[in-house]
Order: structure tokens, then C-alpha cells, then sequence
């Protein structure tokens, strides 16, 4: 999950997922998109590969890249979860201020 | 849908066991705040236009300014991360909104992410939910939960 995280931490390879989003391309159709080199985008590709958001095809010789929505969908829920940890931290210690403050033991 | 549900990253109600008086001070007192975001230090200045700092494990500060101050009833204030692309501060807005019910608090809370407008100007769909995602990014990214793996020590 952090490995995912920290793949779309980066703009540019969340630029790239939103390329995939739709259909396959290969690296150099990608590449084509932005002013960077082709090694560079191939870095990114990889990690987002890693981290289980894209998916690599070989046909032939070249290598399609599309992205791989399960993963997004695993981000998501670590977004609820992110927020549902902290929340109940609040209420546990709201919960344990208040009965400090009104001596009452539940 | 309307615009503002679909700029909504995250919504959840929740009832505590503590009066909205006693849930308000975990919102605006720094201690109380390093309590239960899982963090190594916070400043706050709670009044409108007000600035706070969040000093996240791994050198992370969340920053942001209160926008929203209606003791104890609702605050609302923007979310985002210093230095960091894919949630600068001011990029997302969180608010906490009190309601007393019986002897405790039923506490909204919602995180949104961009404007509206900014959010229209996205493609449907696809790019939106990635827009959400930079808040997990952001949140998540490198520190998790450091509640859990790492108490404050505060």
C-alpha cells in the first residue's frame, strides 16, 4: 500500500495513469505526452507497476501499458481507513477527557 | 449528486460519548490535537484566518488556516501538505461540525478535496477520483498510521 501511495504522490505519474486510464499505449506513446526523456518515463512506469496500478502487456516487441483499477480501489479504502483510525482516536479520547472531567467511570 | 457531494472525499457521523464542549477542545487545543491525530506536535491559532501546524512523524507538516470558528459547534478549516505537489496546503477543506445529543456529541465530519470549479475543470470520473486519491497520498505517505505504530510520545 505505501508502495502505491507513494507512486501517485509523483504529478507526473499520476498524469500517466489518467493517460492508461482508458487503453493501452506503449512507452513511447506515453513518453510522446510530456518533455521528458523515454528512461524517464520508463522509471515512472515501473513504478507504478510495482505498485500494482498499471498493468504491462507484451505484444511483440513492444510493451502496453493500462492501468489497473483494483489498485486505485485498494488507495481508496486506505483513504476511508486513514481517516476512520483518526476518528476513533478522537472519540476514545474525548470519551476518556470527559469522564476525567465529570469523575464518572463507565 | 450535487457539486459540493461530489467534491466529497470523505464523510462519516459519529456519536461520543463526551459533551460537544469537551470534543471542541480536541479540534483547537494543540495537546489535545496530538492526542488523537497521531502526530509529534501541533500550533494552532483558532480563530478565522488563523494558521496551524501539524507536525506529522517523518518531518511531514500538514498546514493549514481555520476558516470556520463557531464554538462548539462547527469549524471548518483548509487541509494540505507544505511542500508537497499533489496536496499543497489550502488544496482541501475539512470540516467538523457538533451536535448535541443527549449527554454526548454527534460529531460530521467531511473532507473535501478541490473546488468546485477546480473539480469541474477535471474530466469526469477517472480524474476525479485520482484528485481524491492525492489526499491518501498525502496522508498516508510515508507515515501510514503512525498512531498505531508509533504512539506520540507527547
Amino acid at each position: 500500500m505505501e508502495a502505491a501511495l507513494k507512486a501517485i504522490a509523483e504529478p507526473r505519474r499520476r498524469a500517466i495513469l489518467s493517460l492508461v486510464r482508458d487503453g493501452e499505449l506503449s512507452a513511447g506513446e506515453i513518453a510522446s505526452h510530456f518533455e521528458v526523456t523515454r528512461p524517464a518515463v520508463s522509471q515512472h512506469l515501473n513504478v507504478l507497476k510495482e505498485a500494482g496500478l498499471v498493468s504491462e502487456r507484451r505484444n511483440g516487441t513492444r510493451r502496453l501499458y493500462r492501468a489497473r483499477p483494483e489498485g486505485l480501489i485498494e488507495l481508496r479504502d486506505f483513504l476511508e481507513g486513514f481517516w476512520d483510525a483518526r476518528l476513533e482516536a478522537l472519540k476514545r479520547e474525548a470519551e476518556k477527557e470527559e469522564r476525567k472531567q465529570h469523575g464518572r467511570s463507565h | 449528486m450535487d457539486a459540493v457531494t461530489e467534491t466529497t472525499v470523505y464523510e462519516r457521523t459519529i456519536s461520543i460519548d463526551a459533551t460537544p464542549e469537551t470534543v471542541w477542545e480536541f479540534f483547537v487545543d494543540p495537546s489535545k490535537v496530538m492526542r488523537w491525530m497521531g502526530i509529534g506536535g501541533a500550533e494552532l491559532d483558532a480563530q478565522p484566518g488563523g494558521i496551524y501546524h501539524l507536525d506529522v512523524i517523518s518531518g511531514n507538516t500538514a498546514l493549514g488556516e481555520f476558516v470556520e470558528v463557531d464554538k462548539p459547534h462547527r469549524l471548518v478549516f483548509t487541509w494540505g501538505w507544505d511542500g508537497n505537489d499533489a496536496l499543497p496546503p489550502g488544496s482541501s477543506t475539512v470540516e467538523a461540525e457538533l451536535t448535541p445529543q443527549g449527554n454526548g456529541t454527534s460529531l460530521r465530519f467531511v473532507h473535501r478535496d478541490l473546488s468546485p470549479e477546480q473539480a469541474k475543470s477535471h474530466a469526469q470520473g477517472w480524474d476525479h477520483y485520482l484528485a481524491r486519491l492525492e489526499i491518501a497520498a498525502a496522508g498516508g505517505d510515508p507515515g501510514e498510521d503512525p498512531w498505531k505504530t508509533n504512539p506520540p510520545s507527547m
